[in-house]
């Protein structure tokens, strides 16, 4: 199995250099813990990862059942820079759940990165001829080629590459799961509610990041429905071509009780039968295209979550901000007396009497300390979101031009496709027409 | 009968039977009864056809009351059999112009029948007039009456259900038209059918109803007696070659009906396949509409995928409307074949049945009653003319596959044509650097 180089689906003309080793302007390296950098001197080579093998095993699982899952076999090699040579460097197995808790982590910690996405958990949008079973062979081999393809991705990205959980994820088979929930992700990661509330009540998101959350919601709706429409149209041009096959059936015993038309009938019905087995070729060819699809139809999720990590962040920060100014306009009113505002003090106050200067003091005294921190915090939030905006919205523009180049590619090779079969049906039914016109 | 099997006989032409010399009788006939050679020309003479030339260019009799005995295999040896090139044609009929009549009983369709032809038979050079489907009918009636030893060929389905095809549409009518003149077609190219009296005046009167009711006057007497055959005759066997026919017919039909039910189907399965095309392009035009510089190639991505649609749609429509019905009239004409055969068994049985009364009978002269001779004669022109319209047919049968079949993969050919055009074409677009927007 040859070691796809360092590019995803998609790039065919890329080179073997893997992205790193390049300081991407302005990043920020939000990997936790010390030790990333050392990890640097490794991706300074060239780097070529493969997942090139997938092996059905058994094991017990969390509550010791007995259950069958697929493995697979994840190779990386050094490449030498003077001769092009490539020693394998590492080589282990992983499963795909592995795989979503390296993405799962990668979300948490680079929630400004458009994380690439893992190809389908289950599969969907088959037409009939297709298993929709994850144990199928033909499944598992295209998830193979989805799972390498977002090793390249990360691997190719020019912050993503650094992080130190997928560089043990490449290279230290045993222990990897306990490490990576070592690192508290899961705490960090924010709530789905959470998120979903600040989509509703933030007041001042940044406009772009509001289209651009609008453009991805519309994008997986569109996709969705191509591939959708795409799988029929699959299983009725399969339907067309197999049943030409049965002309081949009939030619061949008409040809039997003719004389003269027999011969030209029998060669014209052998070429029916290979217009008709030329179908499963063709489809085959066609589902890659149908995968490439996909992968952005999953993308547009992970361009969504970001959008919505800067609604939660700029909430956040437009909480804060209003936390602050309330806490600002109490101290004032405890400053110069007037009442304006409702609090839960003044209430007590009325009811049980006036307070002390010495208590009215004090309290001044709690919320100036309160407010220095809140500006404190408003200001280090503030600078939070700012960088998020401009970390983010550079990845976001990396990633629209990948998108651009990626999907252009891809039809274009779809059109190639359609060229292909085009010239294939041309030939079949010229050759059957010479074999009538000899009748 | 002295001497082998019974050889072609000569053209009866316009005489009856009575006339011709009996088989049996004068030597100067036995000559042309036997070899394959032309007759004497004095044989010929002998037969007065009155002012008329029997030997036309391509061999034909002349018009008049056709005899329905009449061998053509003589005929046939005379005629040029392949004349494809049509240079030796004298005849030529076209359908085509439908119109549309509204009555106030009724609405339907007529075509018109242009015949052009320099046989002495036609009075003048051309002719054009307006038939309906019935009239051809009644022509084809007429022809399997007066001609019952040849096969006619079939007219389209009579009878279509109304609510399910549309009888007026378009193309309906343009696949009954060509389907009349294919019929009209085959019996020009028949040296006997082509001269018959009914398929003269079909082609050439004015008032075609007026004659269609004077016409039980011009039947035949031996016509009549040929159509009064009865059933009643059990054949004992059919002779090989005619049931090597038999079982071709049956074994051909049933081939045909195959393919007829194989073409349907992958007629049905590509509308199917059209009405998910004709969803999945304009999706790539929804798509298109939310990008930047994506949006050129997918929409020119819809419209190839469009353009593929509208080609698939003529794909299905030429085969729906050129190949079934094709396929399906010949179905309709093995079966005419099939019951001309019957016929035939028909006139041996009632030959063989007389012949065994006779030989029953124990007469001390083996006088062969008249009547019985008159059978046998019948059949031994049947035969012949059965197996010369056979050839024919299967001749006529190769070419018409061939081109049906060729037709078939040409269609397909540029249905395939068209779309590598569209596919083609696009990806320069596709390659297209995109101006920054």
């Amino acid at each position: 199995q040859q070691p796809a180089p360092l590019e995803p689906l998609g790039h065919p003309d890329a080179g073997l250099q893997s992205a790193v080793g390049e300081e991407a302007e302005g990043a920020r390296d939000e990997s936790p813990g010390e030790g990333t950098m050392t990890e640097n001197n490794f991706w300074l080579k060239k780097i070529e990862i493969s997942v090139s093998e997938a092996e059905k095993r058994t094991g017990r699982n969390a509550m010791n059942m007995q259950e069958t899952y697929t493995a697979y076999l994840i190779e990386t090699r050094s490449v030498e820079h003077t001769d092009g040579q490539s020693v394998l460097t590492d080589s282990l197995w992983r499963r795909y759940s592995e795989f979503e808790l390296l993405r799962n982590y990668l979300l948490v910690y680079y929630p400004h990165i458009v994380v690439p996405p893992l190809p389908e958990k289950r599969a969907e949008f088959v037409w009939h001829k297709l298993s929709a079973d994850n144990m199928d062979p033909d499944f598992v081999e295209r998830r193979r080629i989805g799972l390498e393809n977002f090793l390249l991705r990360v691997a190719s990205h020019p912050i993503l590459c650094r992080d130190k959980i997928f560089y043990l994820f490449l290279t230290q088979e045993g222990n990897w799961k306990e490490t990576v929930n070592e690192t508290g992700f899961q705490l960090k990661a924010d709530s789905r509610l959470k998120a979903l509330n600040a989509t509703f009540r933030v007041k001042n998101p940044d406009k772009r990041f509001t289209e651009l959350k609008h453009y991805s919601d519309e994008l997986q709706s569109v996709i969705s429905h191509l591939l959708r429409v795409r799988a029929r149209v699959a299983d009725r041009l399969y339907g067309v071509y197999k049943v030409h096959g049965n002309y081949g059936r009939v030619f061949s015993e008409w040809s039997a009780i003719e004389k003269e038309m027999g011969d030209g009938l029998q060669s014209a019905g052998h070429h029916m039968d290979v217009y008709a087995s030329s179908i499963d070729d063709i489809l085959e060819d066609e589902e890659h295209y149908a995968d490439q699809l996909k992968e952005y139809l999953f993308y547009a999720e992970a361009l969504r979550a970001v959008c919505r990590k800067h609604e939660l962040m700029q909430y956040d920060l437009e909480m804060a901000a209003q936390d602050l100014a309330s806490k600002k306009q109490q101290c004032e009113e405890l400053a110069t007396g007037t009442v304006r505002t409702f609090s839960l003090k003044g209430m007590t106050t009325k009811l049980f009497g006036q307070e002390t200067p010495e208590q009215r003091e004090a309290r001044i005294k709690v919320l100036e300390e309160q407010i220095n921190e809140g500006e404190q915090q408003l200001k280090s939030k503030n600078l939070e979101g700012r960088e998020f905006v401009k970390n983010a919205w550079a990845d976001i523009e990396r990633f629209k031009e990948q998108k651009n180049h990626d999907l252009k590619e891809a039809l274009i090779s779809y059109a190639v496709m359609q060229i292909s079969m085009c010239k294939k049906g041309i030939q079949v039914w010229t050759n059957a027409k010479e074999c009538f016109s000899k009748m | 009968m002295s001497g082998g099997p019974p050889k072609g006989l000569p053209s009866t032409g316009p005489h009856s039977l009575l006339d011709m010399p009996h088989p049996l009788a004068g030597s100067s006939s036995e000559e042309a009864v036997g070899g394959d050679s032309t007759p004497s020309p004095d044989l010929l003479m002998a037969r007065s056809f009155g002012d008329k030339d029997l030997i036309l260019p391509n061999g034909g009799t002349p018009a008049g009351t056709s005899s329905p005995a009449s061998s053509s295999s003589l005929l046939n040896r005379l005629q040029l059999d392949d004349d494809i090139d049509g240079e030796t044609r004298d005849l030529f009929v076209t359908v085509d112009d439908p119109k549309k009549h509204v009555c106030t009983m009724e609405t339907y369709i007529t075509y018109r029948i242009t015949t052009k032809s320099t046989r002495v038979e036609f009075d003048l050079p051309e002719y054009s007039v307006r038939r309906r489907y019935q009239d051809f009918d009644w022509l084809r009636s007429k022809l399997e009456e007066s001609q019952p030893t040849h096969l006619i060929p079939p007219l389209p389905e009579k009878f279509v259900v109304k609510g399910v095809v549309d009888r007026f549409s378009e193309e309906f009518v343009e696949t009954r038209r060509k389907a009349l003149d294919k019929f009209l077609k085959r019996i020009t190219d028949h040296p006997v059918l082509s001269f018959n009296e009914h398929f003269n005046v079909f082609l050439t009167a004015k008032d075609l109803n007026a004659y269609k009711k004077q016409g039980m006057a011009l039947l035949t007497r031996v016509g009549e007696s040929v159509k009064h055959v009865t059933g009643g005759y059990k054949l004992r066997s059919r002779p090989l070659e005619f049931a090597a026919i038999g079982d071709y017919l049956d074994t051909f039909a049933l081939k045909l009906g195959t393919i007829d039910r194989i073409a349907q189907r992958i007629i049905k399965e590509e509308i199917e396949y059209l009405v998910e095309l004709r969803e999945y392009g304009p999706v790539y035009s929804t798509w298109s509409a939310l990008e930047g510089e994506l949006a050129e190639p997918l929409e020119g991505v819809s419209a190839c995928i469009g353009n593929c649609s509208t080609a698939l749609e003529e794909l299905t429509d030429d085969m729906t409307e050129d190949f079934l019905p094709v396929l399906r009239e010949y179905i309709l004409y093995s079966d005419s074949m099939k019951s001309v055969l019957k016929k035939r068994d028909q006139v041996q049985a009632e030959y063989e049945a007389k012949l065994e009364a006779v030989a029953l009978r124990k007469e001390d002269r083996p006088k062969v009653p008249a009547d019985v001779e008159k059978c046998q004669d019948r059949m031994e022109c049947f035969n012949a003319d059965l197996k010369a319209d056979m050839e024919r047919w299967q001749n006529n049968k190769r070419q018409d596959f061939r081109q049906l079949l060729m037709g078939m993969a040409d269609k397909n050919i540029q249905y395939y044509e068209k779309c590598l055009t569209a596919w083609e074409s696009i990806i320069p677009l596709l390659q297209e650097k995109q101006e920054a927007k």
